[in-house]
């Protein structure tokens, strides 16, 4: 395939040319109650081309038929040369690489029968109906893919790649009388069969965590100390902050330059904030980008300082900065965009403990149920969470949305303890069309001085 | 293509099969913070089958339709292995409804032309301090669609999306104002003017910032702005959350539950809308399907496989992607209010007022026009709580300046008992077309 590539680059008339070409099998398996509700096995594959001409913009094609890979790359020659852009659009240098790399496939998914899966995911399903009859429905998925994968471009990087992917998730819904509550179990990593067996304890919990909301009150509304779990303060940091460090929203707009001025105060000297596209084993790793730059550990902010932002190669030239690897595309169908990998928050020192013992009043809120930033505002809801009262962790409470301007909220960082992990969640993010793409965020527990709790909003019925 | 795969099918699967053909090309340019940066091409084709062995049923998808389609019926069956028994019925051939789907115009729009649209796009909106981002997109696709009891149907069509957004950035302050026109046909000079005047005129009520009021408060949701009331709505009239048995709108057919002025439709065969198709993608042919009437909740909307495990008829809702199984999905919704609206085709009404002459009823109050965290949460229960992305105080029967740090809060259920009025703004967002409503006592709360 690679000759194949490299034989259609040689006839591109443009002065750079690229081409990806992917073929993904795929399988999903949906269980809702004590239904099976589909169980498919999917092939997808496809191709893409993107050229750029002297003074000419991005031409870009993609195909699902191979037979048409020449013609294609004739036309993104032809639509570079169609737009002229001023002033013309430059790349930051990458040494080129040759590349074979076969991702640990853990247990190759292509090799088990469907019907295993089926039999995998049955098990973690009766798990969540199991817990209590307060369960009253459930959904649970899991999707593996292999995707390979193949990458040229005239600079001279050939890269092949073989990429596992696997996801799990279980949500439980409990009733009773007129109140729903949900537990979610979600598990996403770059890695194969053997690492998805034995997940029912995770199973289990999300729908004791159902049970156990019914009878949880609301959160009182107001202006608290909050703490995030793991879990949230990682969601909340690829959220607020991560997607303006992307370069693409800066790199061409002058105000947003100066908003994003390395070197400005983000935060307390507790904070330091990186993305990590190296780090080994996470669902948002892999060697090298979309564009073929190999991937790398970037800081953000370090000690509450603006220090590096996210690039591809268009926006790292534009910037006179070095490109990062960060230049993704979920599949054939897209051109690469600038997005995150694995973002996180450094270690702080101390426990949990230490975070909460001189709050007299507080919010401890855990899991994301979802979160999303407009602009500079966010807004996030927790899975639960738990009220902190005069320093220790008291009664379960629900419906805890927390709200506010990314800028004050992260200045109000006060405390980030010594417990650092990543979360290996399924689900993904999405920007300019494209989702879900894997990554993964990672971070210990953190502390905001005062953040806007809302959520006490009375439920209602038809 | 399908023809032949059907007949494979019919050979192996003792209770028939059902296939979809599609092939699709997309052509779009993209200006990016001001300038043209990218011209692209997009070929797809793919199929998608199902089929019914021993009573259960089957899905398979693929891309690979250069070479034998085999493979794929062999996935298909092997789903239907482990699958459990539905009694899905293959409709049988109907006729299907006449409907003008392809548009010459805009299949024929050249690169240059769609690259002058978005240029006259740019040079409407760029002004000193902003940025614009333009993006166009035309898409002509052929859809074919067959079944085993002998029904099948074949479609061209076209559809064009034009958005534009508009950024300032002072300080720490950001403001994106964006609105899109999409369609089936290329759009007129009078939709394009009428899209800059809907970004125009947000933008300039936005450049004075006030401080948001407070309490329960009347609030108008304009078109943009009314996902977080529609959303609950559409999801609790899906045959499937019925099914499921977590619609709170289940047992409560023939019931009034909204607001006698309220009606809503589900319109496939809308003209010029490119969500319209003579049938489903399930061999359902197309109709106008009415959901709530005055305020009564009618119908349910179901595919083939809900409608069959509720006992009911399919209503032509099916639709099904070249991987993944079909699943119940709405066309073009249309809110219809009795009296208050005419033919609500237009994209946009120009010139644009905002609030479409709602704000004179309004003492202390608030525009809302885009949310923050729309879809999160447990939506079906009607209960919902948003920061405003992009939201107008209302003083005195006017627009008095934007608000920031503020958020709306209420139950979709109880505010749509509690219309003050609908606005002579009905427009298409994507592919639902409203008006601009106002609701009473809805719960705003101050950052």
């Amino acid at each position: 395939m690679i000759d194949r590539l490299t034989a259609a680059l040689g006839r591109s008339r443009a002065d750079y040319t690229e081409i990806r070409v992917e073929r993904t099998w795929s399988t999903a398996v949906t269980f809702r109650g004590r239904r099976l509700e589909s169980a498919t096995a999917s092939e997808d594959q496809g191709g893409f081309v993107r050229a750029l001409s002297a003074g000419g913009g991005w031409g870009i094609a993609s195909f699902t038929s191979l037979d048409r890979l020449e013609a294609m790359v004739a036309r993104a020659v032809e639509l570079s040369r169609a737009v002229r852009v001023t002033p013309p659009i430059r790349l930051a240098d990458v040494a080129p690489h040759q590349a074979d790399a076969i991702l640990d496939l853990d247990g190759d998914v292509r090799g088990i029968p469907i019907a295993e899966k089926k039999r995998l995911l049955e098990a973690y399903n009766g798990e969540l109906l199991a817990v209590s009859d307060r369960v009253v429905d459930t959904v649970a998925t899991y999707r593996d893919e292999v995707s390979e994968y193949w990458y040229v471009n005239s600079d001279g990087t050939a890269l092949h790649e073989l990429r596992p992917e696997v996801t799990l998730s279980g949500t439980a819904v409990a009733r009773r009388d007129g109140t729903i509550e949900k537990g979610l179990e979600s598990i996403g990593l770059r890695r194969g069969w053997s690492s998805v067996q034995d997940k029912a304890p995770g199973f289990r919990q999300a729908a004791e965590r159902a049970v156990q909301l019914l009878d949880a009150p609301m959160v009182t509304g107001g202006a608290y100390p909050v703490i995030l779990d793991p879990e949230l303060a990682g969601v909340f940091i690829h959220e607020a902050f991560g997607h303006l460090s992307e370069a693409d929203f800066v790199y061409e707009n002058p105000q947003a330059r100066e908003m994003m001025t390395l070197g400005r105060r983000f935060g307390k000297p507790a904070l330091s904030v990186g993305d990590n596209g190296a780090a080994p084993g996470l669902r948002g790793t892999l060697p090298f980008d979309d564009e073929g730059t190999p991937t790398q550990d970037t800081p953000l902010i370090k000690a509450g300082i603006l220090v590096g932002r996210l690039h591809s190669r268009e926006t790292a030239a534009t910037m006179g900065e070095r490109a990062t690897g960060n230049a993704r595309a979920i599949s054939f169908r897209h051109p690469p965009i600038v997005r995150m990998t694995n973002t996180y928050i450094a270690n702080g020192q101390g426990s949990l403990d230490d975070l909460i013992r001189d709050v007299k009043l507080g919010v401890y809120a855990c899991g994301a149920f979802g979160g999303q930033t407009l602009l500079e505002n966010f807004s996030f809801t927790a899975a639960y969470g738990r009220m902190i009262r005069d320093g220790h962790l008291a009664e379960l409470v629900k419906d805890v949305v927390l709200a506010g301007n990314l800028f004050q909220t992260l200045d109000r960082i006060d405390h980030i303890a010594g417990d650092f992990r990543w979360n290996q969640m399924g689900g993904g993010c999405g920007k300019g069309g494209q989702a879900p793409l894997p990554v993964t965020e990672g971070a210990p527990h953190v502390r905001i001085e005062e953040a806007l709790v809302g959520g006490d909003v009375p439920a209602g019925s038809a | 293509m399908i023809e032949r795969l059907l007949e494979r099918a019919r050979r192996r699967a003792d209770g028939g099969a059902d296939a979809l053909w599609r092939q699709v090309e997309r052509t779009s340019v993209a200006f990016e913070w001001g300038r043209l940066k990218a011209a692209g091409v997009a070929e797809e084709a793919g199929v998608n089958v199902r089929v019914r062995h021993r009573g259960r049923v089957g899905v398979a998808g693929t891309t690979a339709v250069d070479g034998s389609t085999d493979d794929v019926l062999v996935r298909a069956l092997a789903s239907a292995e482990l699958g459990e028994s539905v009694d899905l019925e293959f409709p049988g051939p109907a006729p299907l409804p006449a409907l003008a789907s392809y548009f010459d115009r805009a299949a024929n729009a050249s690169l240059d032309d769609l690259i002058g649209i978005g240029r006259s796009l740019l040079e409407r909106l760029e002004r000193e301090g902003c940025r614009v981002n333009v993006t166009i997109e035309r898409e002509t696709a052929e859809t074919r669609v067959a079944n085993s009891a002998g029904a099948a149907g074949a479609y061209r069509s076209t559809a064009i999306g034009i958005s534009a957004e508009l950024w300032r950035i002072a300080g720490d302050d950001v403001l994106a104002i964006g609105d899109a026109v999409e369609g089936a046909d290329l759009p007129g000079d009078d939709a394009v003017s009428a899209l800059v005047g809907s970004v125009n005129a947000r933008f300039e009520h936005a450049l004075r910032v006030v401080a948001p009021p407070q309490g329960a408060l009347p609030v108008i949701f304009t078109p943009l702005g009314l996902s977080a009331l529609m959303l609950p709505v559409t999801q609790a009239l899906s045959g499937k959350a019925v099914l499921q048995g977590i619609s709170p709108l289940a047992a409560r057919i023939g019931e009034q539950v909204f607001d006698a002025r309220f009606s809503l439709t589900d319109d496939a065969l809308r003209a010029g809308r490119a969500a319209s198709r003579p049938l489903d993608d399930e061999c359902v042919p197309s109709r106008t399907t009415c959901l709530v009437e005055r305020g009564v909740v009618r119908r349910f909307v179901y595919d083939l496989e809900t409608a069959a495990r509720a006992g009911t008829q399919s209503t032509g809702h099916g639709q099904r992607t070249i991987f993944g199984k079909p699943v119940p999905g709405y066309t073009n919704l249309v809110l219809g209010v009795e009296g208050a609206l005419g033919d609500v085709g237009a994209p946009h009404a120009a010139p644009l007022q905002l609030g479409g002459g709602l704000l004179a009823e309004i003492r202390d109050g608030l525009l809302v026009d885009e949310l923050i965290g729309v879809g999160q949460g447990n939506v079906i229960g009607g209960a919902f709580s948003h920061p405003v992305a992009l939201a107008y105080r209302v003083e005195r029967g006017a627009i008095s300046g934007r608000v920031k740090d503020a958020a709306v809060a209420g139950n979709a259920y109880h505010l749509w008992n509690r219309v003050g009025g609908f606005g002579t703004d009905a427009r298409w967002a994507g592919a639902r077309c409203t008006p601009s409503v106002l609701l009473d006592g809805v719960s705003v709360a101050r950052r």
